[in-house]
């Protein structure tokens, strides 16, 4: 007779396996879950907090601010944009390297007042800032330049007026001589073998190409949207700019009226930039609208009762 | 018999400590659930106020808000007052724009009583409300910014430029 008690287990035993394994499970799962939420929270709070950070950067007479954002932790700082809505939203996601490992978030924090160019996925420690309103023609927006300490860029054959902005911006990885052999070269209407570019700056055709795409620009604040920034985020921003501008046409429209009032109406005629901007595709299209604003500015300047 | 209620009794005894272990782990779940939300609360109210803070001392300088050129030159934290009226005509578009619960613009000079401006009583009146939380008044904690509040005025023969002291105030945390 065989013993069989060797392979016998009680009821207890069975029971205590059973629901231990569920309590373990439980407790797993929660810590999981926790783990998670604390990332997200992180991810979250840390996007909220670049976002206000970003508001002192809003310029009044001066032609450009620098600043240096300073990270805990390796971060990569993903820069989504969206039009949708009245005026899109700049969107940005964060991911944080804990113990060698890019935390994943799905957490997107929203701003719908400010406008960042940058590439999709910038990486660093310390982030370089910079900024500069747009004036198209009147002040649009601050637009917002986020570098990598880690990358440097190389200003090759730079204009004067480009040189004397970035010397006295004084920004630490922006360079006009003295390169380092690892930085992004930046060439303004050089197209000779002797500098291997990776941005062509063409200032006759207003074009930059970056990665063998090409965009356009009006005005040097968007020329430096279209140097520091990927093809998808630069396109998305400069719609979302022209968003902003038909929405301050309605007002200085409105403002009009409200001046009419007063005996002091003005006869710039706001309706064609309107127009122009409601046809944009792309910034291919920002050649028609700068020559209509341009005009809307020249109406504006000989005007007794100035709308801006 | 005597065996058998033993074991039944184990098995009971068991059961109650697997419970009470279960039991043990949710509740310090549930209180470190509470610690993490109140500290994700009061770490989004500490954002908010900076938010608030630091677009107080800028927001004159925004484009919805600035003088621009229309007053002689390029001035620093002047109001548009004509601007801003067009501005609150338009503000449907700019909800959730600047994220926070409410903007005013009050005029401190003469210490009148606050008359707030309508399109039909505009330029009588000494407080603008642009937007705020509830429809009654602002809500939420104020930070405010000194400006000048520049318009238009239109007289019998003489059209003048005239720039007032002005008070900016930025609501957070009422809920937009």
């Amino acid at each position: 007779m065989k013993n069989k008690k060797a392979f016998q287990i009680s009821f207890a035993w069975l029971f205590a396996i059973i629901v231990g394994a569920f309590i373990l499970f439980l407790a797993i799962y929660g810590v999981t879950k926790i783990m998670k939420t604390g990332g997200d929270f992180v991810s979250s709070r840390t996007g909220a907090e670049i976002g206000v950070l970003l508001n002192p950067l809003e310029t009044g007479f001066e032609s450009g601010r620098t600043s240096v954002l300073t990270m805990p932790v390796e971060t990569q700082i993903h820069n989504r944009c969206t039009i949708a809505g009245s005026f899109g939203k700049q969107i940005i996601k964060i991911s944080q390297k804990n113990f060698g490992k890019w935390s994943e978030t799905d957490v997107d924090v929203g701003f719908p007042n400010k406008y960042i160019f940058s590439d999709a996925n910038v990486e660093g420690k310390n982030f370089l800032i910079f900024s500069k309103p747009l004036k198209f023609p009147f002040k649009v927006a601050d637009l917002i330049y986020l570098t990598s300490s880690e990358n440097s860029y190389c200003f090759v054959n730079a204009p004067e007026r480009i040189e004397s902005e970035i010397f006295d911006l004084g920004q630490e990885n922006l360079y006009l001589e003295n390169c380092p052999s690892d930085s992004i070269n930046v060439c303004f209407d050089v197209f000779g073998e002797e500098v291997e570019c990776n941005v062509y700056v063409n200032e006759n055709m207003k074009s930059v190409e970056k990665n063998a795409e090409v965009v356009y620009y009006e005005t040097d604040a968007l020329m430096y949207a279209a140097i520091f920034s990927d093809f998808g985020v630069y396109e998305c921003q400069v719609k979302r700019l022209m968003q902003r501008v038909n929405g301050l046409l309605a007002i200085y429209s409105d403002k009009n009226a409200i001046i009419s009032m007063q005996g002091c109406s003005s006869n710039v005629d706001i309706f064609f930039l309107k127009t122009e901007i409601d046809r944009i595709r792309s910034s291919e299209d920002l050649m028609n609208i700068a020559a209509v604003a341009d005009d809307l500015d020249r109406q504006n300047d000989l005007e007794s009762c100035k709308l801006w | 018999m005597v065996r058998n209620n033993k074991a039944q009794m184990k098995i009971q005894q068991m059961a109650f400590m697997l419970i009470a272990v279960t039991l043990f782990f949710v509740l310090a779940g549930m209180f470190f659930l509470r610690i993490s939300f109140s500290e994700l609360r009061s770490s989004a109210e500490l954002v908010e106020e900076k938010n608030a803070l630091l677009l107080v001392s800028k927001l004159a300088n925004s484009p919805e808000f600035s003088c621009e050129n229309a007053f002689g030159g390029v001035k620093i934290n002047c109001v548009d007052e004509d601007k801003i009226m067009a501005l609150k005509t338009n503000i449907d578009k700019y909800s959730g724009f600047w994220g926070i619960s409410g903007i005013e613009v009050r005029k401190i000079y003469p210490l009148d009583e606050l008359t707030e401006c309508t399109s039909s009583n505009y330029p009588d009146c000494n407080y603008i409300r642009i937007f705020s939380g509830s429809s009654a008044q602002s809500s939420g904690v104020g930070v405010s910014n000194f400006v000048a509040l520049c318009r238009i005025e239109g007289g019998e023969n003489l059209i003048q430029e005239k720039c007032e002291l002005a008070k900016i105030i930025v609501y957070y945390g009422g809920g937009e």
